[in-house]
C-alpha cells in the first residue's frame, strides 16, 4: 500500500495537461492590440479622449461587477471582457461624445446586450456595437458630430465652390460652417460629394493622395477608425497570436470591397473610411456573436460586407457597418449549422459493430 | 524527405529531456506481480491455475476461446498466492492473479522458436495469440487479430509517433532496439501481405531515424526485397492516434466506425513489434514491458523494463525510481493527455501501460470551469473535425440527436480540445459520458423498435 493517504492525491478524467492560454489572456491580447489605435487617437482629440476611453472601460467594468453582484453570481470582471467592450465603445463613437453619454453606453453593452443574456459567450448581439446602435438611436446629434483632428485644417471653399444639390451641400456645409466640428469622408460622400472634391476638403493633392491620407489616419473620425495603417498593425497582432483567424477579415474587407465596386462605389474608398476595417479585425471576430464554423464564418463576412454597402449605397445612413455586423448576429446559430465535414466521412461507411479507440 | 502531419492537434510542452536521454533498464527481478487477468481489448479470459500452484515464468495462467481474447502468461516464477479482484489502472477492479516468488520455483516456460518467414501465415497469427500480444500502445487491441484484417493491406506503419509528452519509451525503444522494431516490421508486413513497411517517427525523435534507416538497409528483409521507410512527421499531438497517425501518412481518413485495414493500413505500435520479435524469434510471449515513469515529482525519471503485474509501489519501493511525496498531487498510468489519473499507484503495470507520470503540484491546476467564450479553438485543434464547442452545448442541452449529428460518436477522446480551452472547459470529459448516454438512447430505441 502507498505510503501516502490516498486522499492527498487528485483524480480527474484526462487530460491532465493545459495549454496556458485563457480567457484572460485572450482579452488581454486584444487590449494590446488596440493600444495603437487607442494611443494615436488620444494624440489625435487630446485629453477629452483619454478621459472617454477611461470613463468608458471603467463604467462597462463597474456595470458588470455591480450586476453580477446584485444577480448574486460570480465577479467575472478578472476575465477583462469588460476592459475590452469598454475600450471598443470608446474608440467607435464620436471623440467628444459627452462623457455621461458614453458611460450609459458601456453600461447598456455591458448590462443589456450581454448580461441580461448571460454574460460572457452566451450574448448574441455585439455588445459594443448593441450599445452604439442604442446611442445614434438615443441621440442622434451628438453621436453624428465629429470633431477635427489637432492640428488638421480643412479647405471648405471646396465644397461651397462645387454645384450640389442644395439641401445635400447646405446640411454638409452647416456642420463644417462650425469651427469645431467637422465632416467625415463618409459623411461627405453620403452628401454627394466627388472623391476629388473630398481630396481637395482634406487638403490632399489627387485621389491617391487621399487614400494615402485615410490609410494613415488624418480624418475626422472615431478614435478606432482613424489610422487603418495603425488598425492593420494591431489586426496582425491578433493574427499571428492566433486571437483571431483571417477569414472573417478577409470575407468582410474583401466582399465589402467587391460589392461596392459592383454597385458603382469606389471599393478603395469605401473599405478605408467608416468602421469597415476596425469592424472587420475587432468587431466581426467577436467570438460570441460570430459564427464558428469556417464556412458559417466565411458567410458571415460576406454578408456583412453586402449589408454594409447596401447600407451606404441606398440607405439613410453614412455608415453601415453597426447594423450590418448586428443583422449578421441574428444568423449565427443558423451560420454554425453549417460544418466543416468531419473526419472520416470522405468515403461513407455503414458503421461497423467493432468500434475501435484509438491506441496512442 | 517531406515532413508529414494532419490537420488540427497541438503541441504541448514535451518534457521529453526529462528521460529522453536515459538508457532503458531491466528491473525484472522483483518478489511479487500482481497480473490482471483481463488486460486487452475484448472478451474476459478465467484463469487457468489455482492458488498454491507453482508455476514458471512466462508459463501460460489464463485463457479463453474467442476471437477478441489473448492468453495471459506468468511473469516471474513463484507460488500463486491470491486470485482476487484489485484496482487497476483504469480505476476499476478486475480479477488478478497474484504470483511470489519463492525459493527454489524458477525457470523459464517459452514456446519453441518460429520463423515467421517460413512458416504459414496460421502459424504465425496462433503464435501472436499464444505470445498473448495486443497492441500496447494504449488501446489493448488483440494483436492477432489487427493481423488477420479481412481486407488486402498496402501499408504496414510501426507507430513511433509518441505524441504524449513525458514518455520516451518507444523513442529509447527505437533508439536501442532498431534492428528489433525493423525486424517486427518485416514480420507484421509478412503476415498482412503488405508490399511496404513505414516507420513513423516524430521530429523531436529524429536522433532515431539514422539508427533505423540503418537498420533497414542492413536488415536481410531489405536484402530479400522487403520495402520499408522512415517518415518524419511534424511534432503534433494526436499524432500517434492510430486515425491521426494513418491521415498523417497515407492522406487518407478512416471511415466513420471504420478501421485502419478499410484503408490498407495496419498500424503497431514500436514496443508492440519488438514484442513479436521475442515472441518469434525466443518464443517469449508478453510478460515484461518498457515503460517511462517521469512527471515533475518524480525525483528519478526512468526507462525501464519490468515484468507485467509489477505494482508501481513495488518499483518506488525497490528503488527503480523516486517520488518526491511531498510535492506529489496526481499519479497518471499513461501520459498527460490521455492517461488515466489513479487514487494510489499500489496499482500494476499492464500490457498496455506506457507510462507512469507521478505529476507535481506545479503541473496540477484544480480545473475551474468558465463559461464558454466560444473562441472556437477546440474546433481548430480537433484532429477529427468536430465541433466541441457546439457538441459541449447539444450535451448540456440534452439534445442527444443534434450531438450525434455534430460527430458525439466519432470523438476519439483525445483530449485535445479540453487541452486547449481557455475556460478551462472539460470538454472531452463531457463526450466521455455523452457517449455512453447516447449509445444507452440507441440502445433502448432499438429494443423498442424491436419489441414492436
Amino acid at each position: 500500500m502507498p505510503d501516502k493517504p490516498e486522499k492527498s492525491l487528485y483524480l480527474s478524467s484526462s487530460p491532465h495537461a493545459y495549454s496556458p492560454v485563457s480567457t484572460s489572456s485572450l482579452m488581454l491580447s486584444v487590449v494590446l492590440a488596440l493600444i495603437p489605435s487607442t494611443v494615436y487617437g488620444i494624440y489625435l482629440y487630446g485629453i477629452s479622449a483619454l478621459l472617454s476611453v477611461l470613463v468608458s472601460i471603467a463604467s462597462a467594468v463597474i456595470g458588470e461587477y455591480l450586476f453580477r453582484k446584485i444577480i448574486k453570481a460570480t465577479t467575472t470582471i478578472t476575465d477583462g471582457s469588460a476592459v475590452v467592450t469598454g475600450l471598443l465603445i470608446a474608440l467607435i463613437v464620436p471623440p467628444k461624445t459627452p462623457l455621461w453619454m458614453v458611460a450609459l453606453g458601456a453600461l447598456f453593452a455591458i448590462v443589456v446586450a450581454k448580461q441580461f443574456f448571460g454574460g460572457l459567450g452566451s450574448n448574441p448581439f455585439n455588445p459594443a456595437l448593441a450599445a452604439r446602435a442604442f446611442l445614434l438611436m438615443s441621440f442622434p446629434a451628438a453621436m453624428t458630430t465629429w470633431t477635427m483632428p489637432n492640428g488638421m485644417t480643412v479647405h471648405a471653399d471646396a465644397l461651397s465652390a462645387a454645384s450640389q444639390a442644395a439641401d445635400a451641400t447646405a446640411a454638409a456645409t452647416s456642420q463644417i460652417a462650425d469651427a469645431t466640428s467637422a465632416a467625415t469622408p463618409l459623411g461627405l460622400i453620403h452628401g454627394h460629394y466627388t472623391i476629388p472634391q473630398i481630396a481637395q476638403y482634406f487638403g490632399a493633392e489627387d485621389t491617391a493622395g487621399l487614400y494615402r491620407q485615410l490609410f494613415l489616419g488624418f480624418r475626422p473620425g472615431s478614435m478606432g477608425e482613424s489610422s487603418i495603417l495603425l488598425i492593420l498593425l494591431g489586426g496582425l497582432l491578433l493574427l499571428s497570436l492566433g486571437v483571431i483567424q483571417w477569414i472573417i477579415p478577409v470575407s468582410v474587407i474583401g466582399s465589402t470591397f467587391i460589392f461596392s465596386w459592383l454597385l458603382g462605389l469606389d471599393p478603395i474608398f469605401t473599405i478605408l473610411t467608416g468602421g469597415v476595417m476596425f469592424a472587420a479585425f475587432f468587431m466581426a471576430t467577436d467570438y460570441s456573436t460570430r459564427p464558428l464554423t469556417p464556412i458559417g464564418q466565411a458567410l458571415y463576412g460576406v454578408g456583412i460586407g453586402l449589408i454594409i454597402v447596401i447600407i451606404r449605397k441606398f440607405g439613410g445612413y453614412p455608415e453601415g457597418v453597426t447594423y450590418s455586423i448586428l443583422i449578421m448576429n441574428i444568423l449565427t446559430p443558423y451560420l454554425n449549422k453549417i460544418r466543416t465535414k468531419k473526419y472520416g466521412y470522405v468515403a461513407p461507411l455503414k458503421p461497423a459493430k467493432a468500434a475501435k479507440g484509438a491506441s496512442k | 524527405m517531406a515532413i508529414k502531419t494532419f490537420r488540427g492537434g497541438v503541441h504541448p510542452p514535451e518534457k521529453k529531456d526529462r528521460s529522453g536521454g536515459l538508457a532503458i533498464e531491466r528491473w525484472c527481478d522483483i518478489k511479487q506481480v500482481v497480473i490482471p487477468v483481463n488486460q486487452h481489448f475484448g472478451e474476459p479470459i478465467q484463469p487457468l491455475v489455482g492458488v498454491g500452484d507453482m508455476v514458471k515464468r512466462g508459463q501460460k495462467i489464463a485463457d479463453a476461446d474467442g476471437r477478441m481474447t489473448v492468453p495471459l502468461h506468468a511473469s516471474i516464477a513463484g507460488v500463486i498466492k491470491k486470485i482476487e479482484p484489485r484496482a487497476l489502472s483504469n480505476n476499476l477492479e478486475g480479477p488478478c492473479i497474484v504470483i511470489e516468488a519463492q525459493e527454489g520455483v524458477s525457470g523459464d516456460d517459452f514456446m519453441a522458436p518460429l520463423d515467421a518467414f517460413t512458416c504459414s501465415k496460421d502459424e504465425a497469427l496462433a503464435r501472436v495469440r499464444e505470445a498473448g500480444i495486443i497492441g500496447m500502445g494504449g488501446a489493448g487491441f488483440p494483436a492477432q487479430v489487427k493481423l488477420a484484417p479481412s481486407k488486402p493491406i498496402s501499408v504496414v506503419i510501426a507507430n513511433g509517433a509518441e505524441c504524449e509528452p513525458y514518455l520516451t519509451i518507444d523513442e529509447r525503444t527505437m533508439i536501442e532496439r532498431p534492428e528489433d522494431v525493423v525486424e517486427g516490421l518485416a514480420i507484421t508486413m509478412k503476415i498482412v501481405s503488405a508490399p511496404e513497411g513505414v516507420i513513423a517517427v516524430e521530429q523531436n525523435k529524429i536522433r532515431a531515424v539514422p539508427l533505423l534507416e540503418k537498420a533497414i538497409s542492413s536488415s536481410p528483409r531489405t536484402r530479400a526485397g522487403m520495402k520499408m521507410r522512415v517518415q518524419v512527421m511534424r511534432t503534433k499531438y494526436p499524432q500517434g492516434g492510430e486515425k491521426m497517425l494513418i491521415t498523417a501518412l497515407t492522406g487518407k481518413e478512416v471511415p466513420s466506425g471504420g478501421l485502419p485495414m478499410d484503408v490498407g493500413c495496419v498500424v503497431q505500435n514500436v514496443g508492440t513489434l519488438c514484442a513479436m520479435v521475442e515472441a518469434f524469434r525466443d518464443g517469449k510471449p508478453l510478460i515484461e514491458r518498457g515503460l517511462t515513469i517521469s512527471g515533475g515529482a518524480c525525483k528519478k525519471p526512468v526507462n525501464v523494463i519490468v515484468p507485467i503485474g509489477a505494482l508501481v509501489s513495488d518499483l518506488v519501493a525497490a528503488g527503480a525510481t523516486q517520488v518526491n511525496e511531498e510535492s506529489l498531487r496526481k499519479v497518471i498510468f499513461g501520459g498527460p493527455l490521455m492517461g488515466v489519473a489513479v487514487p494510489n499507484y499500489a496499482i500494476p503495470v499492464q500490457k498496455n501501460t506506457s507510462g507512469v507520470l507521478f505529476l507535481g503540484k506545479e503541473e496540477v491546476r484544480p480545473a475551474e470551469e468558465e463559461p464558454c467564450i466560444r473562441c472556437g479553438r477546440c474546433m481548430r485543434a480537433c484532429g477529427c473535425r468536430l465541433s466541441p464547442a457546439l457538441l459541449a452545448v447539444a450535451i448540456e442541452t440534452g439534445d442527444y440527436r443534434e450531438a450525434e449529428k455534430i460527430g458525439l460518436l466519432d470523438c476519439i477522446e483525445c483530449g485535445t480540445c479540453a487541452y486547449v480551452c481557455p475556460a478551462h472547459r472539460q470538454l472531452v470529459q463531457k463526450f466521455r459520458v455523452g457517449k455512453q448516454v447516447l449509445r444507452t438512447i440507441k440502445q433502448k430505441e432499438k429494443e423498442a423498435q424491436n419489441a414492436r
